[in-house]
């Protein structure tokens, strides 16, 4: 039996495939987002079935998760996000207690229970700072991408102090920091920390080890180094991190 | 009358089109009945986005909300007091309602007439140019109210407490008496444990506090109340303030009815959305005593009807939600049930206004004891200890602790909240913040309540 979990977030939309009878992911799948969600989530899904030799009527079940899961119709159910990270994580990283989610729009974190259900969650939803969104407006100032990050945190030797949590005044900030002469390199790992503050801010005094890291943002070079560093503990990365809200659907429709 | 119809949330239109039915099979409304939609004519736009319980009675009590601001005017025409009682949640309305000729109302309650008209009012502009911006709660739009005279008249008297209440609403309130509107402040001490050896009065909440506080309490009371015969031209005496006790009592009982009818019955015979609105006509019945306790006997009935017959929203499966605080859009509420929850338990920061007031004891020190019983007074742990007592007598799933942006009483309890009823009840806690307009953090809101949902169904299907 084959299962399927959509995650429609604010930059991506992702894919899974799960196995029941094998009980693990046969395929996963990225596109990005746009304005018919619904029919761009449903073709990433057809995509991935193609690819995986599977026929769509062998899909006994798609649970749409995300921001944008009301929105698609072919979900037969719509599970949030919470739920479904706490769900993937879990079975990506058994074991894990509290689980930092850092996408393109919005942070979270998701403390969950010795059997992985969720126990408590905070999120980041009103503001950009926090979320992948403040590290591409970073990227794109330093005229790099966020792939051509890596090689920037490297070259680091001493960041940036980035004071301003809004976008655009951070942005700014960056501006002035470069009329200073202020490397990119030291800049961007400047801006990581600023993220990684504000995700301890809002984490407060919930999370429980282990930790582990998940989102686009995981992907992102330096990003979990910054956040061990602000939490002042290990850090484990998801394996999988971009696709981990989609897997946990799929898990879930399978579970149904 | 009522309802011949299974519960069932509309909108505005299709309510108007129901009034017709309803008129003609019988349908007698009070002078302030009519069509939700003339609400919506007259600049209350809000409504539209609003899903309305479909019982007679919630349409009288719709009408009767929406039309306090002609009652108003039509009150001082026919030369009635007007007491304008700020920063009181339903305790010195009473020294009013005790005169035959006077009314109390509430004008902190303008804050929701930028919400309700979509901010076409101009109230929150107006106090946006005056330096009251959006850092501050939502009641900096009674300044704009007051000045401007539109939405109720001029008050004979205003009172407001200072002390242990809204920070944020005493330099709201002390930024109109600059304006030139005399108010009658009154202060309100900090609710706090007795020292040892220090004499201790118990009050109806359970809590034990300084005997001082009492007497200083009721000193106040009695300062105003000399305010109130001047202004009324009539003595407050032991049997006025008595009978109005009486009265107010007997509104309580009818709510402490409705709320124990809609939390414990299987399926919700209110949508929680009426449930708020009924509550709220606890603080000062909305301007006229007498229809809100027919409007309440209305509901009470349409209720008692609905749980009798097993009639009610949902299949009884929803998850039962505590919801701490009011909220500054009133979507937010219909967006419980549309999430999957139930309200089966409220405190909506007046949960002292719906207590008994005591009768055994002289009236001025009965109503000293139920202010100081006031939950904003106290500390945040007396809060949390009432909202867990509260979540645990209505066997709460979840809670849902609301947050109005630049209210100073919410900022900043939810997290102790949060964390005393993980600790004493091990139930799901989200935390969301709603504001005036609440259209554009729609799907967040969703996001959270749901979560919220899905984790209490989890640990529901894990028992």
């Amino acid at each position: 039996m084959i299962v399927a979990g959509i995650d429609g977030g604010s930059r991506t939309i992702k894919a899974a495939l799960f196995d029941t009878s094998a009980g693990e992911v046969i395929g996963t799948a990225l596109r990005d987002q746009g304005i018919d969600q619904n029919r761009l989530a449903e073709e990433l899904l057809d995509q991935t079935l193609a690819r995986c030799g599977v026929p769509r009527a062998d899909v006994t079940a798609v649970l749409a998760t995300g921001y944008a899961r009301h929105l698609m119709n072919f979900a037969g159910r719509k599970v949030t996000e919470i739920t479904c990270q706490a769900r993937g994580v879990s079975h990506l990283c058994p074991g894990a207690r509290s689980v930092i989610e850092i996408g393109g729009q919005d942070s979270k974190l998701v403390r969950l229970e010795v059997n992985g259900t969720v126990d408590d969650f905070a999120m980041n939803d009103r503001c950009a700072a926090g979320t992948g969104r403040f590290l591409e407006m970073m990227a794109g100032r330093l005229e790099t991408s966020l792939a051509g990050l890596d090689r920037l945190v490297r070259q680091s030797r001493e960041p940036a102090v980035i004071s301003s949590m809004c976008v655009v005044f951070a942005e700014t900030e960056i501006t002035g920091l470069l009329s200073c002469g202020v490397a990119p390199a030291e800049i961007v790992v400047g801006v990581e920390r600023a993220v990684a503050e504000r995700v301890v801010t809002m984490a407060g005094r919930r999370l429980i080890d282990p930790v582990v890291f998940t989102g686009g943002v995981a992907l992102i070079p330096g990003m979990r180094e910054a956040l061990e560093r602000a939490l002042e503990r290990s850090v484990m990365l998801c394996p999988m991190a971009q696709h981990s809200g989609a897997i946990g659907a799929a898990l879930i429709a399978a579970e149904q | 009358m009522i309802s011949p119809f299974p519960p069932q949330c509309i909108g505005v239109a299709d309510w108007d089109l129901l009034r017709e039915r309803l008129l003609g099979l019988g349908l007698v409304e009070p002078w302030y009945g009519g069509p939700l939609g003339r609400h919506v004519e007259q600049g209350d736009s809000r409504l539209l986005r609003l899903s309305f319980d479909n019982s007679p009675a919630a349409l009288r009590l719709w009408n009767f909300l929406l039309s306090e601001e002609e009652r108003l005017f039509a009150a001082r025409a026919q030369g009635y007091r007007i007491v304008g009682t700020m920063k009181d949640l339903g305790i010195v309305p009473l020294l009013a309602y005790a005169l035959p000729k006077a009314l109390a109302f509430y004008p902190d309650g303008a804050w929701w007439i930028p919400c309700v008209m979509e901010l076409s009012a101009g109230l929150l502009r107006f106090a946006d140019e005056i330096g009251l911006d959006e850092s501050f709660c939502p009641v900096r739009a009674m300044v704009g109210a007051f000045l401007g005279e539109g939405h109720f008249p001029r008050p004979d008297l205003v009172t407001c407490s200072v002390g242990a209440t809204c920070d944020d609403f005493s330099a709201i309130a002390q930024r109109l008496n600059g304006f030139g509107v005399p108010i009658l402040w009154w202060e309100m001490p900090h609710v706090r444990a007795p020292d040892p050896g220090e004499e201790e009065a118990r009050l109806p909440s359970g809590q034990t506090v300084p005997a001082a506080l009492v007497r200083q309490v009721e000193a106040e009371f009695a300062r105003i109340a000399r305010h109130v015969e001047e202004v009324c031209g009539e003595a407050l005496t032991g049997e006025r303030l008595a009978a109005a006790i009486e009265r107010a009592n007997g509104i309580r009982a009818q709510l402490e009815e409705l709320r124990s009818a809609v939390f414990f019955a299987p399926r919700a015979p209110l949508p929680a959305l009426e449930v708020l609105i009924a509550e709220m006509l606890a603080i000062h019945y909305c301007s006229d005593r007498d229809e809100t306790e027919a409007v309440l006997a209305d509901l009470l009935a349409e209720t008692r009807r609905r749980v009798a017959s097993g009639l009610g929203y949902g299949d009884g499966f929803e998850v039962r939600v505590f919801w701490v605080n009011p909220v500054a859009d009133l979507t937010a509420m219909n967006l419980l049930e549309s999430c999957g929850g139930r309200l089966c338990g409220t405190d909506f920061m007046f949960c002292h206004a719906l207590d008994p007031i005591p009768v055994d004891r002289p009236p001025l020190t009965a109503l000293a004891l139920m202010a100081l019983s006031d939950p904003l007074a106290g500390t945040a742990a007396e809060r949390a200890r009432r909202v867990a007592a509260g979540a645990r007598r209505f066997r709460a799933e979840a809670v849902l602790v609301s947050r109005i942006p630049g209210a100073s009483h919410c900022a900043y309890e939810g997290e102790f909240i949060a964390e005393r009823l993980r600790s004493d009840l091990g139930i799901p806690v989200a935390e969301i913040e709603v504001p005036p307009l609440s259209d554009s953090v729609r799907p967040i809101l969703r996001t959270r309540i749901e979560a919220v949902l899905e984790a209490a169904r989890k640990r529901r299907s894990g028992r």
